[in-house]
């Protein structure tokens, strides 16, 4: 922006709003519109609810063109896409509803820095083979927790990175079938506790359903600034797994995982915003699944 | 599921909510990427194809979206709103970029303005296949037409609000302000109707 140029007032940014979030305005305004949303909440909010209106307005349309998705499938970076007819009749038949997502591809990333600062993953992830997995664990507990140099080190597929930090994405609110399965004598619960070194209670609940789906209760959690996150991590045999990141405010948070019979421990670190495939950090929190 | 547990994370896609289908594309998870398709590539498809008025176009901006999404997951935040109104405002932006560059390369040697925006004016004729489709017509029909006209040759013309003021002999400032009241406006008149757009209050 030209520095002879004042800047806009708050009242005259707020005028544009209806005209920007139906992009109808020229690309200097949205830009000087852009730079104001970043630091006021009142503004971004009132254009986040302008959008939602006009979504309703374009709220038409029929079925999804599957040649469509033949061809948005085709490049998805080579890898082999699902074929919409088998999705469509998994759909009808309501047979197979479950993925894993081990069935795509493996990724894991060419080191914790190519984490840092790049949410866009994608450019820094190499596929690898099982065996290169394996090696740099440290297997992490509870007890371990309980000693004085707790470290987690960690390796795990890169898909963590392609999360970032809007990953209140997550934060949904439970649905009334996620709420009964809460409630299943199978439901494993997993209180998760700071190192009583750091003199500061905090108590977080993990919930393990039997189908792997898990709800963390992270309201405790003291907030980080915008440029960390919390990052949800279980031991599964001799192995620790991102289930994920958490963001910076956490709240309640979903996961999954699949056996999750598995799960012998969870862990939460605080960790660079785009989150890493491993970490030197000491936990915030973690606790051990009892038998 | 091959030698163990170890790495793999389950979803359920057909019964996944949106927010959790954009963790899962986040995973380079293509089923997730392929129902958030099956839910929405028809509303973006459609209005991509309503704002450009041409199909091979239309399709183009729908494939650009879904990719978008499925290399840029992180810029869906849940708690702005919904995971549909985020990518018609994407496919909006886009078909509206395509819309003003062709405009520019032709000229407006073929059609004027206003026969431009007319063009895709009447809702009415829309098929609507959306449960709430009659509560947003009629939240929509009650708007005075000096705030229902701005926001139709915006969204649906593709025009922005300067160009719209020429077309109906108004000041900026005035089409400015009824874009932004007409919004707000029929947010009201849904929210009378039971029909709540997401997004946090002010």
């Amino acid at each position: 922006m030209n520095a002879s140029i004042p800047e806009p007032s708050h009242d005259e940014i707020r005028d544009l709003l209806g005209a920007y979030a139906l992009d109808a305005v020229d690309p200097e305004t949205a830009a000087m519109v852009e730079h104001h949303l970043e630091g006021c909440l009142r503004c971004s909010t009132e254009v986040a609810q302008h959008h939602e209106v006009a979504g309703l307005l374009a709220n038409s349309g029929g079925a999804s063109p599957a040649t469509l998705w033949d061809g948005i499938a085709s490049q998805l970076d080579g890898s082999t896409p699902p074929s919409w007819g088998r999705l469509s009749a998994r759909l009808e038949t309501g047979a197979d509803r479950t993925d894993d997502l081990t069935g795509g591809r493996e990724y894991a990333a060419a080191g914790a820095g190519a984490a840092d600062g790049a949410p866009d993953g994608a450019a820094n992830v190499i596929p690898i083979t099982k065996d290169r997995r394996r090696g740099r664990w440290v297997a992490w507990t509870a007890s371990a927790v309980a000693g004085a140099a707790a470290v987690v080190a960690v390796l795990l597929g890169a898909q963590v990175h392609h999360l970032d930090r809007q990953v209140a994405a997550l934060q949904a609110p439970l649905s009334g079938a996620e709420q009964n399965a809460l409630k299943a004598p199978s439901t494993k619960r997993v209180q998760l506790t700071a190192h009583p070194s750091t003199g500061t209670p905090v108590d977080v609940m993990v919930v393990l359903t039997k189908s792997g789906a898990g709800f963390v209760q992270a309201g405790q959690l003291s907030r980080l600034p915008t440029d960390q996150t919390y990052q949800l991590w279980g031991v599964v045999g001799q192995k620790t797994i991102s289930l994920g990141l958490l963001g910076a405010r956490p709240t309640v948070v979903a996961f999954s995982v699949a056996g999750s019979a598995a799960v012998s421990a969870f862990a939460i670190t605080a960790e660079h915003a785009g989150g890493v495939v491993q970490s030197s950090n000491q936990p915030v929190v973690a606790g051990q699944v009892s038998a | 599921m091959g030698d163990g547990v170890e790495d793999s994370v389950v979803i359920d896609v057909d019964q996944a909510s949106d927010a959790n289908l954009v963790v899962a594309v986040g995973r380079w998870h293509q089923p997730a990427l392929a129902e958030v398709y099956r839910r929405h590539g028809g509303a973006v498809h459609a209005l991509s194809r309503r704002i450009l008025q041409s199909d091979p176009s239309a399709e183009e901006i729908t494939q650009e979206v879904f990719l978008d999404l499925w290399k840029h997951p992180e810029k869906f935040d849940a708690q702005r709103g919904t995971l549909r109104s985020f990518l018609l405002a994407r496919t909006h932006g886009k078909s509206v970029d395509f819309v003003r560059s062709e405009v520019a390369r032709r000229r407006r040697e073929e059609r004027t303005s206003h026969e431009t925006a007319t063009a895709g004016y009447d809702i009415d004729h829309e098929v609507w296949d959306m449960a709430i489709a009659d509560q947003v017509k009629e939240a929509l029909a009650e708007l005075p037409l000096e705030l229902r006209q701005p926001i139709e040759l915006a969204y649906f013309g593709g025009h922005t609000y300067r160009v719209v003021a020429e077309m109906l002999h108004q000041p900026e400032g005035t089409i400015k302000s009824r874009i932004r009241s007409g919004l707000g406006r029929l947010r009201v008149n849904l929210a009378e109707r039971g029909v709540q757009p997401a997004g946090a209050e002010l």
